[in-house]
């Protein structure tokens, strides 16, 4: 087995701490559920610790791809344990330790089968983090699919409103969308004659002719699409967001969305790029669609989560309207969009997670003046909103201003589509915010108590990091430059 | 001592007769159990230390190589592993438990013989051995009348397939006038054009497609896997299956890439996945959802097999190791849950989880895989066959085994749900597991895990075993 690697294996050393986690756990017996909340913070911890490590230690004057470990894995077929980390898998490794982390803060009062809950989190989080990482397409697909499956039990055994409903739908769509993937993949690595499934090789210029790249490029697309909430693929999105316990709807909303969206960017765009501008008209079209699809659809709803789920669907779209400029900014901006968004969900969810733990409800004519019964819960919620609606001093703010200037340039028609959209959601996000939180209190809830400082600590952390990259864009915009510029300078023209 | 070869078969065979034996004494189901379990386990051994012979017999009519050493080892395994299961074999009356046992050996053996037979006679005479055991094997279970009605359609399709069967060796043999595979594999390609060779090559598949329950050879299945008892049924459907597709492949590499020969397969394949998943999709009985899914998985396990190329026999090898590992598992859960020997409803599965953590998590793992989820044996099974497939340039195959895939992911989740999240009607008491059981429960996790996540050792060995077909 021939192995070449650039130093310590940290991105490895992420992966070895999720599958430690989870060994332990299954380990522990199912009675001492604290030491269990405590062995899946510790390790979330040394995962988080390590991603942003590897997110400082990033050379950025150097770029490309660094922290290489690459091994052969079955060589007959040419599948390789290839990871590396670039400015663009970056932000999101980092997002995922952040998310998940937050996440395991957020479940910290879970009762009821806690051992099973946090051993298939790990299951979920090392799928992700293995997608994020790998350059290699069959590991990518591996890590794909073993972040979806624990979805299912997740949703159905701890989740809510509709929770089986909910479950089998995401799961059964989320595996249809996977169902175009893995004939994509194989057929990249056959028609291309390399018979590797190693990315790097299969981006050469000439490795693929122009026609096997625009078919190819619609295979993941759509796969990779349902799960970014492309519309119309995105109706299992609101679903199993609203059915998923708190912590599950911040790592899927925040985290699994946008495991499609990479894969659009790292398989699609980078396999095919000539399929991504002959295409590109397209998914401009649909992410615009979805943007204001997501509004309107959002305006209408009753039910907290669900406004957050369309928002969702709807902040989605400017990520893919972002890809689909074939413009250095739109990318940057469309990986920033991902990045901020992750974190703002997460928020949301986990704000909305304490409220609904208190008062069992998420219907918005059955709270309001929250903000005077829990006043610290109801900032967090009022704050990531503001951030949704993409208010200056957070990190949504650059990310939206970055993809709607390119997309005005090259879209002028859709972009000013979307950006009514986006006033028009501001509206409606500050009409929950005032139905909810403030107005008539709901006296059946006057006496909850408001949160404590554990359980506010991870939202402290959420929010920490929604201003830090909010006021300092710069940390995370160069470096997703370092990797933007030379892909876009390479692109065939 | 050139002889040595036949070592396997030779010990199972010895195996047999100490059943015959057993079964003239009077009834002790503890010491045919222990006895079975002795001879079974070093059997396994007996069989791996034969795989890396060589040979053949009787002027070629029976040769070992490495294809027909893996298989061996592979139906070894498969023997030991159900025998594994029959602690207390309660589907099946005591007296009659050396019979089990004599014809569980019989059978394997007729399978060996079969793996490592190279002329179409001694082909057919190994193959009805082991039909007539599973005959026999089929309606032993006690009570009910069920089994009955499961050992006649056995029976009847049986024998009827093996019609057609001579009738295409004869078939073949007119056409070619050889009844070896070796000179066949010469003149077959040359004469597939016409008629004659071509009905006859596909009525012989059609004996072996009846053992892997392809459609339209699959009437039998439904009825077999939910009338014998679960013991037997994890044996139908787990040996009996990998031979079907050793045997599968030996045949088909004979044709050398033929694309009319090919189109027939196809189209089987197709109809065979799509119709057992859907039909499994109402199943209410978790045997009988395990045979459709077998339906399927035949569908599967012949996109291997008519890609005809290299890549396509190896995976079929992978993807028969699988099956026999993945399938295996789910009978565990099967035979372990329903500890009387009765049929297990999926719903009987429900507060799995809280009866017996461990056996949920198998069924969990045995299913997904099942299922084709990474990073299981099962998943690099399909990957394999589909990377062959797509070798040969067959896209709207693949496209439409993988939305098979999704369909039949349905049913399995339903096994999970069951297992995870349904809380029985009545509190239903803990599965204790004895110590054993545990260690082959926690095996087999691991090897479908493992055989997922480092696929290479055995794909090579699934290679170099393809190599000796012609």
């Amino acid at each position: 087995m021939s192995v070449e690697l650039a130093g310590f294996p940290y991105l490895s050393a992420i992966l070895l701490s999720c599958v430690v986690g989870l060994l332990v756990i299954l380990f522990i017996p199912r009675e001492r559920e604290t030491l269990v909340k405590g062995v899946s913070l510790v390790f979330s911890g040394i995962a988080l610790a390590l991603s942003i490590y590897v997110y400082c230690a990033y050379d950025r004057a150097h770029g490309g791809l660094q922290f290489v470990e690459r091994l052969r894995w079955v060589e007959p077929l040419g599948i390789h344990y290839f990871n590396g980390a670039d400015g663009f898998n970056l932000p999101l490794i980092l997002l995922t330790g952040i998310v998940h982390f937050t996440g395991v803060l957020t479940m910290w009062e879970l009762r009821g089968r806690v051992k099973e809950f946090f051993a298939f989190a790990f299951v979920l989080v090392l799928g992700v983090f293995g997608f994020f990482m790998s350059m290699d397409l069959f590991f990518l697909f591996v890590w794909y699919d073993v972040s979806l499956f624990p979805m299912y039990p997740l949703i159905a055994i701890w989740g809510t409103t509709r929770k089986e409903y909910g479950a089998l739908k995401l799961f059964l769509y989320l595996l249809a969308g996977s169902a175009l993937v893995l004939p994509g993949i194989v057929y990249l690595a056959v028609a291309s004659g390399l018979q590797t499934f190693d990315i790097l090789a299969l981006m050469q210029p000439g490795a693929l002719t122009p026609g096997q790249q625009k078919f190819a490029f619609v295979l993941f697309y759509l796969g990779f699409g349902i799960l970014a909430g492309v519309w119309p693929f995105h109706t299992w999105s609101p679903v199993g967001h609203v059915a998923a316990p708190t912590s599950v709807s911040m790592i899927h909303a925040g985290v699994l969305m946008k495991v499609g969206a990479f894969g659009i960017l790292r398989v699609a765009i980078f396999l095919c790029p000539l399929g991504w501008e002959y295409w590109a008209p397209v998914m401009a079209v649909l992410a615009t669609i979805g943007i204001v699809y997501g509004v309107f659809v959002g305006l209408t709803q009753t039910d907290l989560k669900y406004v957050v789920a369309y928002s969702s669907v709807s902040h989605m779209g400017i990520v893919g309207l972002g890809l689909s400029t074939i413009t250095a900014e739109g990318l940057n901006g469309a990986i920033f969009q991902m990045f901020a968004h992750g974190i703002m969900t997460a928020l949301l969810f986990s704000s909305l997670g304490y409220i609904y733990d208190k008062t069992h409800t998420k219907l918005i004519p059955d709270l309001g003046g929250m903000s005077r019964v829990m006043p610290v819960a109801s900032g967090y919620f009022i704050v990531a909103a503001l951030a949704g609606m993409g208010v200056p001093g957070f990190a949504s703010f650059w990310a939206e201003v970055t993809v709607f200037i390119s997309a005005l340039k090259v879209y002028p028609a859709l972009g000013a589509l979307a950006i009514c959209a986006l006033v028009l959601s501001a509206l409606y996000m500050l009409r929950v915010v005032q139905r909810t939180f403030y107005g008539p209190r709901n006296e059946r809830y006057a006496n909850l108590p408001d949160v404590s400082f554990s359980l506010g600590l991870p939202r402290m952390i959420l929010v920490t990091a929604m201003l830090l990259f909010g006021l300092f864009p710069r940390l995370m915009l160069d470096l997703v430059q370092t990797a933007v510029i030379p892909f876009m300078n390479g692109l065939p023209r | 001592m050139k002889w040595l070869i036949l070592g396997p078969e030779i010990y199972v065979l010895a195996v047999a007769a100490v059943f015959l034996i057993l079964s003239m004494m009077r009834p002790n189901g503890r010491r045919d159990f222990s006895a079975a379990l002795f001879l079974a386990g070093l059997g396994v051994a007996v069989t791996l230390a034969t795989v890396r012979l060589e040979g053949s017999l009787l002027y070629g009519a029976y040769r070992a190589d490495l294809f027909s050493q893996v298989f061996k080892g592979l139906l070894s395994m498969g023997f030991f592993l159900v025998v594994c299961l029959c602690s207390r074999l309660n589907g099946i009356q005591e007296k009659r438990h050396p019979e089990f046992y004599f014809l569980l050996a019989t059978c394997t053996l007729g399978m060996m013989l079969l793996v490592s037979s190279l002329e179409l006679l001694t082909m057919y005479v190994a193959l009805e051995l082991t039909s007539y055991s599973l005959y026999a094997l089929v309606p032993l279970r006690s009570g009910g009348g069920q089994q009955m009605e499961a050992g006649i359609k056995y029976f009847l399709t049986g024998i009827a397939t093996s019609a057609l069967m001579l009738f295409g060796l004869a078939s073949l043999f007119a056409a070619t006038q050889t009844t070896y595979i070796s000179e066949l594999a010469l003149k077959l390609p040359g004469l597939l054009n016409t008629p004659m060779a071509f009905i006859g090559l596909l009525l012989t598949l059609c004996g072996f497609f009846f053992k892997l329950a392809l459609f339209p050879f699959h009437v039998w299945a439904p009825s077999v896997y939910q009338g014998a008892a679960n013991q037997v049924t994890a044996f139908v459907a787990t040996a009996t299956k990998v031979t079907a597709m050793a045997m599968l492949a030996r045949l088909v590499s004979m044709s050398d890439g033929n694309t009319s020969l090919a189109h027939v397969l196809i189209a089987l394949a197709i109809i065979s996945m799509t119709y057992g998943n859907l039909v499994a999709l109402v199943q209410k009985d978790f045997k009988r959802l395990l045979a459709y899914s077998a339906i399927a998985h035949a569908g599967y396990a012949l996109i291997g097999i008519l890609s005809m190329n290299p890549t396509g026999y190896a995976a079929a090898v992978f993807y028969a190791l699988a099956y026999l590992a993945m399938t295996f598992t789910c009978f565990l859960v099967v035979v372990k849950v329903a500890s009387d020997g009765r049929d297990l409803a999926i719903v009987q599965l429900a507060g799995l989880h809280r009866r017996s953590p461990l056996l949920a998590m198998a069924l969990m793992v045995g299913v997904f895989s099942l299922g084709g989820i990474p990073p299981t044996i099962g998943f690099t099974g399909k990957f394999l066959v589909f990377t062959a497939a797509m070798q040969r340039g067959y896209f709207l195959l693949v496209l439409i085994a993988m939305i098979n895939v999704v369909v039949s992911l349905y049913y399995y989740i339903q096994v999970v749900k069951a297992a995870f999240l349904l809380e029985p009607d009545e509190e239903l008491p803990r599965i204790n597991l004895s110590a054993p059981a545990t260690i082959l429960t926690v095996v087999m996790v691991v090897v479908i895990v493992m055989g997922g996540i480092f696929p290479r050792y055995l794909f090579q060995l699934a290679g170099a075993a393809v190599q000796a077909l012609p």
